[in-house]
């Protein structure tokens, strides 16, 4: 085999030598650092970007928690207002219904007093005209038999009953 | 007229040179490592320079590969061995760039020179065996005593892990330069037989040519990473010395 043939040995191991150590000191020098230097940029973006997107994340589910605590505590407020409400519009309902009830009992009392008062005055005059006419007809069927005398004293005496029953 | 398949790998000084008696011609696998190192410093350093958030095309393909190595680094040597990371790194372009662009027809691939391979081998395993000494003394010679190994096993197990410390170097370069050779053979001999076919029966190799030269493509890349993650096991065991123990061959 050709490669083999070992008078080409030191010319290929010198130039080889001399490549390598070119090609170690180029890159060394002016591509790994601008490479590595690169990579660990981008490196250090996307962890970056990766906390800072954590950071948001978790900011956020802050938030929701409070707007969350927020709503419920509003929605207990709603709550305790309506039954505030509900219970003012009850004692409300319940205080009408008792004064209506005593409004009617007393419209009822005083009705009842005024039909007793009626009642009685209409008797009243009831017994003052009868008595009247039943002195009427008495006049009349005793004046036909009676004297003038007896007609004084009667009329007298009659007068006298009546003044004293308006006088009672 | 018919060509060895072998002929490819042939190489002839251009350029007669020498440096106290040493010879340093210069043939087409020594213009190669140029091409090799100028294409892939411009690439890199074009993808280094730009820079950018969101990365264009080079960019993203040069990322990928850097991010790859430092997995690779990260994984069998920790953090510590990011120190490493330039060398390794160095030397997966220079295998990658090697094998791809000798995939081109006409060129040469460099990583298919023996000498080449070997010298990349030895000179990782004397890197780890140095790192080694350098970190742990005279303990890291205990890397010949994996951990568990009852007492009187202890004379068995030396000679068989001096063996296999050796074989480390040698099988880093065999295994790149014969995966190397080997494909390079085989396209060589299918399209042989194209040619040699002729219109009747040569498409059937051309059809296998390309298929093969597919498969190449695969294993330019596979090949520079088995040398490179190899690279970094070897560094990580002198690293951690029976941190733990991998063995892949």
């Amino acid at each position: 085999m050709p490669q083999f043939e070992s008078e080409f040995f030191s010319s290929l191991i010198f130039w080889e030598v001399i490549s390598f150590g070119i090609l170690l000191f180029v890159l060394y020098k002016y591509a790994f650092p601008g490479i590595l230097s690169a990579l660990e940029e981008r490196e250090k973006k996307i962890k970056d970007s990766l906390d800072q997107a954590e950071q948001h994340r978790s900011e956020a589910e802050r938030r929701l928690k409070d707007y969350e605590a927020k709503l419920s505590a509003a929605g207990k407020e709603a709550e305790a207002i309506l039954a505030a409400a509900k219970e003012r519009a009850q004692r409300l309902l319940d205080e009408n219904e008792q004064r209506m009830t005593t409004e009617a009992e007393r419209i009822k009392g005083e009705a009842t007093r005024a039909i007793e008062q009626e009642r009685r005055r209409a008797i009243q005059d009831i017994r003052a005209q009868t008595t009247e006419m039943a002195l009427m007809v008495a006049e009349k069927v005793v004046q036909r038999s009676l004297t003038d005398t007896d007609h004084c004293k009667f009329a007298d005496e009659a007068l006298d009953a009546l003044s004293k029953s308006y006088q009672r | 007229m018919e060509e060895s398949p072998l002929h490819q790998f042939e190489l002839h000084p251009w350029v007669p040179m020498s440096i106290g008696g040493v010879d340093i011609s210069i043939n087409k696998a020594v213009v190669f490592m140029w091409v090799v190192i100028a294409v892939a410093s411009v690439c890199m350093v074009m993808a280094g320079s730009s820079r950018k958030l969101v990365p264009g095309k080079l960019q993203s393909l040069a990322e990928m590969m850097v991010e790859f190595i430092r997995n690779m680094i990260l994984e069998t040597m920790g953090k510590d061995g990011m120190r490493f990371f330039p060398l390794v790194a160095t030397l997966f372009v220079f295998i990658l760039f090697s094998n791809y662009i000798g995939l081109i027809p006409g060129t040469y691939t460099v990583t298919s020179q023996i000498i080449v391979t070997a010298a990349f081998s030895f000179l990782v395993y004397g890197i780890s065996l140095a790192v080694g000494f350098l970190l742990h003394g005279v303990k890291f010679l205990g890397i010949l005593i994996p951990p568990g190994t009852p007492g009187w096993l202890v004379p068995l197990m030396i000679p068989i892990e001096i063996i296999s410390q050796i074989a480390r170097p040698i099988s880093l370069a065999v295994r790149l330069f014969a995966n190397m050779t080997a494909g390079h053979v085989m396209l060589a001999v299918l399209f042989g037989l194209t040619v040699g076919g002729g219109v009747l029966i040569g498409w059937l190799p051309f059809v296998f040519t390309v298929a093969i030269y597919g498969l190449e493509f695969g294993i330019a890349f596979i090949q520079a990473y088995i040398f490179t993650i190899l690279t970094c096991v070897y560094l990580g065991d002198a690293f951690h010395l029976h941190g733990h123990e991998e063995h892949a061959h």
